[in-house]
């Protein structure tokens, strides 16, 4: 009985030892690419700051408008910072999902896999919300200036409009990419453009009535009017 | 000189020149949907030819942007006019008349290319080019803008016009007094679109690179007057009278023609910037002609809506501006925009930091070039504004001096722009 008892102990002690014994090179694996992936990190993120820095990425952010966007979310950390971070967590994630299936643990690999899988569409929903971002921004500057330079009423308004629409056409492109509840963000996408067109054309056909009449009224008119002005620039 | 390549031409066009051979005199005109006005404009070209310069072998070129008016048929049919009607002594040598499309952009500098073209093929000693939408062209004109090409070697002979005090702004607020002040050079019509030169400078022309640039499309009047004053040729003035051509489509809005002439001044300012930052001061260009009085048709102008674009533009642009101009800048601009019509007023030192702020801005990219240039429009119409105010009931002459003053502040405040041209920050 006793003899019974102490070789399951030895033989069950002997396996987790087998067992630890497996697992430890592959913990030491996992250790190592996980360092690797710190040090990778690190020196893309210098790479990419030091990079956009010489190219002048903050000034052309500070001409697009990111730069008083992010400082009303109150950040003041440069865009060169910002991204040369952005690339060392990107590293450092794919290198951390490569140590985890570095320990050969069926769950994580196939979690691991699914991370790898999954990334690409990260990236590109990224890159269509920065591409979101900067085209909104530079629409709705244009959108400004046209408007003030041909003396449009509240052009201010104009652009926002304008950045919201780009904005949201860019998230639910995102959404769509991220593979997110894609039917419903779609669904709730048309609804809520089509919303928003169908509210601004009753808004503008009945509450507007007037002022569309004088608006249009004023239109038409100008060629013969122009108000005069027959002043030659050139 | 350098053997140029002239293979851009269109291939009927130089089997035309080398039947030719060589020509003395070579006039252009550049045309688009230009039928109502060019055939007075031939007619003025060939009396002027056959009056002032019986003896030369003479050739006009339509370089034609592809008009669907019939404006070729118009080149092809204008009639010389008689004997009679020129009051010349002696027998006339008939122009060669070619009529030709151009390739390359689309724009008045893809057929000034193929009038320079043409110079060289034909080695002709000079050149003049005038546009096809003149109404006050006359025959005296070809002897002006040639005979100091011919006759006194110059290179480069800019128009000098009489014009309404309003007319003319953009040349009057920004083109003459910026030119001037980067140069040295007084040339009083930069972008006056008729010339003459010499065909040393057509083929110095065409060695540059340019022809598939903005130059090509729309900046070659203010890109001619510059690479002459760069290149350091001989440049000289002739006194033409007063301009009048046809209306301009209204469908060009002010804020992309502005944009234009602006954008091509600071592009050539990227250019030459090694040049221009140490010049200082300037001087006269020698002037040829008779200068008269002349009639001139009234300008109406609408000041209420000039001030309200710029009121509004204040008001609702601070994002736009402030990153355009200066703090100190933006701040005088701001307190302008509080002035009431009357006392209504944008003084020549802050017009002069205005456009010296743009001219950084769009050097160091602080926004995007093409909305940076647009912004510009709302701040011209203040100024524009201002200058119809105080110059009400002004003579010519004191128009006159009151743009001197304004070129003289130009000139003053010139490091100030070699300053934010080397220095992204405000100045201290």
């Amino acid at each position: 009985m006793t003899t019974r008892f102490s070789d399951r102990l030895l033989d069950s002690l002997a396996s987790f030892f087998e067992a630890l014994l497996r697992f430890l090179p592959a913990l030491a694996a996992a250790i190592l690419i996980f360092c690797l992936g710190l040090l990778a990190g690190w020196v893309l993120r210098r790479l990419v700051t030091h990079f956009l820095r010489v190219t002048r990425f903050d000034r052309a952010c500070d001409g697009a408008g990111v730069l008083q966007l992010l400082a009303r979310a109150d950040i003041r950390t440069p865009p060169s910072v910002l991204v040369g971070r952005g690339a060392f967590w990107l590293v450092f994630a794919s290198f951390t999902m490569a140590a985890m299936a570095a320990l050969q643990v069926s769950f994580i690999d196939q979690l691991v896999a699914e991370f790898f899988l999954y990334l690409p569409r990260v990236l590109s929903a990224l890159l269509v919300v920065l591409a979101g971002f900067l085209l909104g921004g530079f629409l709705a500057r244009a959108a400004l200036l046209t408007a003030a330079n041909a003396g449009l009423p509240s052009p201010r308004l104009l652009a926002l409009v304008v950045k919201l629409l780009v904005s949201v056409i860019a998230l639910a492109m995102a959404l769509e990419q991220l593979r997110i509840a894609t039917s419903i963000v779609l669904a709730a996408f048309i609804i809520a453009f089509g919303s928003v067109m169908l509210g601004l054309a009753l808004a503008f056909g009945l509450g507007g009535r007037e002022v569309a009449r004088r608006l249009l009224e004023r239109h038409l008119e100008q060629p013969a009017n122009q108000d005069s002005d027959n002043l030659s620039h050139l | 000189m350098t053997a140029a390549d002239l293979s851009f031409l269109p291939e009927k066009l130089r089997t035309q020149l080398g039947e030719i051979g060589h020509a003395d005199i070579l006039m252009g005109i550049p045309s688009y949907n230009n039928a109502r006005t060019i055939g007075h404009v031939v007619r003025a070209v060939q009396a002027g030819l056959a009056r002032h310069f019986p003896h030369q072998r003479a050739v006009l070129l339509n370089s034609d942007g592809g008009s669907t008016d019939g404006t070729p048929q118009v080149v092809q049919e204008a009639s010389a006019p008689s004997h009679d009607t020129i009051l010349a002594r002696h027998p006339l040598r008939p122009v060669h008349r070619i009529v030709t499309p151009y390739h390359g952009l689309p724009g008045k500098g893809s057929a000034l290319r193929t009038v320079f073209g043409a110079a060289v093929a034909l080695s002709a000693k000079a050149c003049a080019v005038v546009d096809a939408d003149l109404r006050s062209i006359t025959p005296e004109w070809v002897e002006l803008l040639l005979q100091p090409v011919l006759a006194n070697g110059f290179d480069f002979i800019a128009p000098l016009y009489h014009r309404h005090k309003y007319d003319g702004t953009i040349t009057n607020s920004i083109v003459y007094p910026l030119t001037r002040a980067l140069y040295g050079v007084r040339v009083r019509q930069p972008i006056g679109g008729d010339f003459g030169f010499s065909g040393r400078l057509a083929h110095h022309y065409l060695e540059h690179d340019v022809w598939f640039s903005d130059v090509a499309r729309f900046g070659i009047d203010i890109w001619m007057t510059t690479t002459a004053i760069t290149g350091g040729f001989r440049i000289g003035q002739a006194f033409l009278g007063a301009k009048i051509h046809d209306a301009k489509d209204p469908s060009v809005d002010l804020s992309a023609m502005l944009a234009q002439v602006t954008g091509s001044v600071f592009a050539l300012m990227e250019e030459h910037a090694a040049r221009w930052a140490t010049v200082r001061g300037s001087n006269p260009v020698p002037v040829f002609g008779f200068e008269y009085a002349v009639g001139l048709e009234p300008v109406r102008v609408n000041l209420g809506r000039m001030l309200e674009r710029f009121r509004g533009a204040v008001r609702e642009l601070e994002e736009i501006l402030s990153l355009a101009l200066a703090k100190d800048t933006w701040h005088a601009v701001r307190q302008l925009a509080a002035r009431g019509d009357d006392h209504f007023t944008y003084p020549p030192e802050l017009w002069v930091r205005t456009v010296y702020d743009f001219a950084a801005a769009h050097h160091h990219r602080s926004l995007h070039r093409d909305l940076l240039l647009r912004a510009l429009t709302p701040l011209y119409l203040g100024r524009t504004a201002a200058f119809v105010i105080q110059m009400e009931h002004a003579d010519a002459a004191e128009v006159e001096a009151a743009l001197e003053e304004l070129c003289l502040a130009f000139e003053r405040d010139k490091p100030y722009l070699v300053h934010r041209w080397k220095n992204r920050e405000d100045p201290p």
